[in-house]
């Protein structure tokens, strides 16, 4: 894997709140597997240190945008705007519940989620036509997206890719949550890419290849460059965090026992 | 000279963009040359290319980011391809972007049925909160744009090719969302016939001045939320309606009607479910699928039409 070329050193304080709240995060993504619905636990917990770390740089300034556009992951979606506190319910509670806005793909509804994804691909050029408004008008606003590898084989994904860099979009962050597994399995097995990096950079992407775990490489990584958009390929870990499920592509989807999850969540520190 | 309904559209925007810095004109690569808008605002002017849903998609960022897109492409393109982006982006989340869809219909002709799009009110109707706008003629389109652009909602226009024609008497002060009739005296009837798009409104023309016993009502918004508004005033005028609308019978206008007004037969002039497989020029595709003034008038014969017809 490629390191950062020049990584950027993030306050340890920063680092540490951050790891804090990725625990804090992942016990919440248990418990809502532990709900009547279950949830997308793999999913939720490769992407959350992402999540994390690119709300803390861009998440509580209205001037930016941030959409989850991999929407299963939506548990990961709740915790992180939960512990940022622009959700007021605890989303353990209440997930996937009648009368809940916690539907199990995220809720335009709810408050910090301006686009509602699920059917994958949309989000992706959601947030570029969100940048292209602001480089339109003038205006200093990133548009991220964070999405997934499997959901890589939308075409979507690449015909905004296209527009992106013929449009000179370079205030777009894509991030791609890169686990390796999809619904049914495995992305080498399913449906391979060959040479993801290339693919990015024939479109005209700045890419950079980081471990999605490791918050002094997100933070450093998610600096857009003045004149190409940047994809970040996150090198992550399907259910990571928790033992009996890491690397595990039959982990897409879990509905737990509240003793399982117990468990699960006193692994956690 | 006046205009066809896709050239309206072009023109009235482009002069709607003069008052107004928020307008944008997104194509996918089917605006064609000398493009009145891209020739006026060349940077408001968004040609994504050939990425129909992902324009859209698009499009509904850049409504969140303040501005108000206009996006153009052909009908089938716009509601078929791009229909999910469509539901959620338009209908389930409400994004205030405007879809200006030529080609409606076969107005396409020779270029066939990957070209045509009888199929898009259907689809359309079935996604909630979404404006549906069949204008005639370029005075019509061109208050339909204006009033798109004035409101918060979704639209979807349904444009035709390069075919002129003169739009109904309308007074100035009065909204496309209104009800216009073709007689200036409005009696009950015992067919009213309800025209929706371009050929529909010649054809039902034609037919009155055949048959001056029968009504013709124009509608201009088929979506659900005007179709309901509707109800009311046309069980005043008929209890027997024949909607005249180049679309398939399924899911088109008429269906819709006769669920709103079950106590009132509603019957339909369409385009049939045939393929069209044939070259030929609109007329022609229209002949083949049965949609024209003498399937008509056989039609009124058979419901109970008057004065020998």
């Amino acid at each position: 894997m490629d390191t950062l070329g020049s990584m950027e050193i993030h306050s340890e304080s920063l680092v540490n709140r951050l790891s804090g709240l990725a625990n804090e995060a992942r016990k919440l993504i248990v418990e809502m597997a532990a709900t009547p619905t279950g949830c997308h636990i793999g999913g939720s917990l490769s992407v959350i240190d992402l999540l994390l770390g690119v709300y803390s740089k861009y998440g509580e300034d209205p001037n930016h945008l941030i959409v989850l556009s991999k929407g299963h992951s939506a548990a990961a979606l709740y915790a992180c705007l939960y512990l940022h506190g622009v959700i007021e319910e605890n989303p353990a509670v209440n997930y996937g519940q009648d009368g809940s806005l916690l539907t199990g793909h995220p809720n335009h509804k709810l408050p910090g989620i301006p686009f509602a994804t699920g059917s994958l691909g949309h989000g992706i050029p959601y947030a570029a036509g969100w940048a292209l408004a602001q480089k339109m008008k003038g205006v200093n606003g990133i548009g991220v997206a964070i999405g997934g590898d499997g959901e890589l084989q939308e075409g979507l994904c690449w015909e905004t890719a296209q527009i992106v860099q013929a449009k000179g979009i370079s205030n777009f962050i894509y991030i791609v949550d890169c686990n390796g597994g999809q619904n049914d399995g495995l992305v080498r097995d399913i449906s391979p890419y060959h040479h993801l990096r290339g693919m990015f950079e024939s479109f005209g992407f700045l890419v950079k290849e980081i471990d999605g775990h490791d918050f002094e490489q997100i933070l450093s990584a998610v600096e857009p460059d003045p004149e190409k958009p940047l994809a970040v390929l996150a090198h992550t870990v399907k259910g990571k965090g928790i033992k009996a499920i890491e690397g595990n592509p039959h982990a897409h989807y879990a509905k737990i026992s509240e003793k399982i999850a117990k468990r699960w969540r006193m692994g956690l520190k | 000279m006046s205009l066809s309904g896709r050239e309206a559209y072009k023109a009235e925007l482009a002069e709607l963009a003069c008052e107004n810095d928020k307008i944008l004109c997104i194509e996918a690569d089917l605006g064609g040359k000398n493009h009145a808008f891209q020739q006026r605002h060349p940077d408001r002017f968004l040609n994504l290319g050939i990425a129909e849903s992902a324009g859209i998609d698009m499009a509904a960022g850049l409504a969140e980011g303040g501005f108000i897109p206009f996006f153009s492409t052909f009908a089938s393109f716009a509601a078929l391809r791009s229909a999910e982006s469509i539901k959620l982006a338009m209908g389930y989340m409400g994004k205030n972007i405007k879809i200006a869809a030529a080609y409606g219909g076969v107005s396409g002709g020779w270029f066939g049925t990957t070209h045509h799009c009888l199929e898009d009110i259907a689809v359309l109707q079935s996604f909630q909160n979404i404006r549906i706008a069949c204008p005639h003629g370029e005075a019509e389109t061109r208050k339909v744009i204006r009033e798109a652009a004035a409101s918060p909602d979704p639209y979807y226009i349904r444009l035709s090719r390069n075919e002129v024609f003169q739009s109904l008497d309308r007074a100035p002060e009065q909204s496309c969302r209104e009800i216009i009739y073709q007689q200036k005296e409005i009696e009950h009837s015992h067919l009213c016939l309800i025209s929706v798009g371009e050929q529909a409104t010649e054809l039902c023309k034609q037919m009155t001045e055949k048959d001056p016993s029968l009504l013709h009502a124009h509608l201009v918004y088929v979506d659900s939320i005007s179709l309901r508004s509707y109800v009311k005033e046309l069980k005043k005028v008929s209890d027997q309606f024949l909607v005249v609308e180049e679309h398939r019978g399924t899911g088109g206008t008429a269906s819709y009607l006769s669920l709103l007004m079950p106590e009132c037969k509603v019957y339909s002039h369409d385009c049939g479910d045939k393929w069209p497989s044939y070259g030929g020029d609109h007329a022609d595709v229209l002949r083949y699928l049965g949609f024209g003034l003498e399937e008509l008038k056989g039609q009124v014969a058979a419901i109970g039409g008057r004065n020998g017809i």
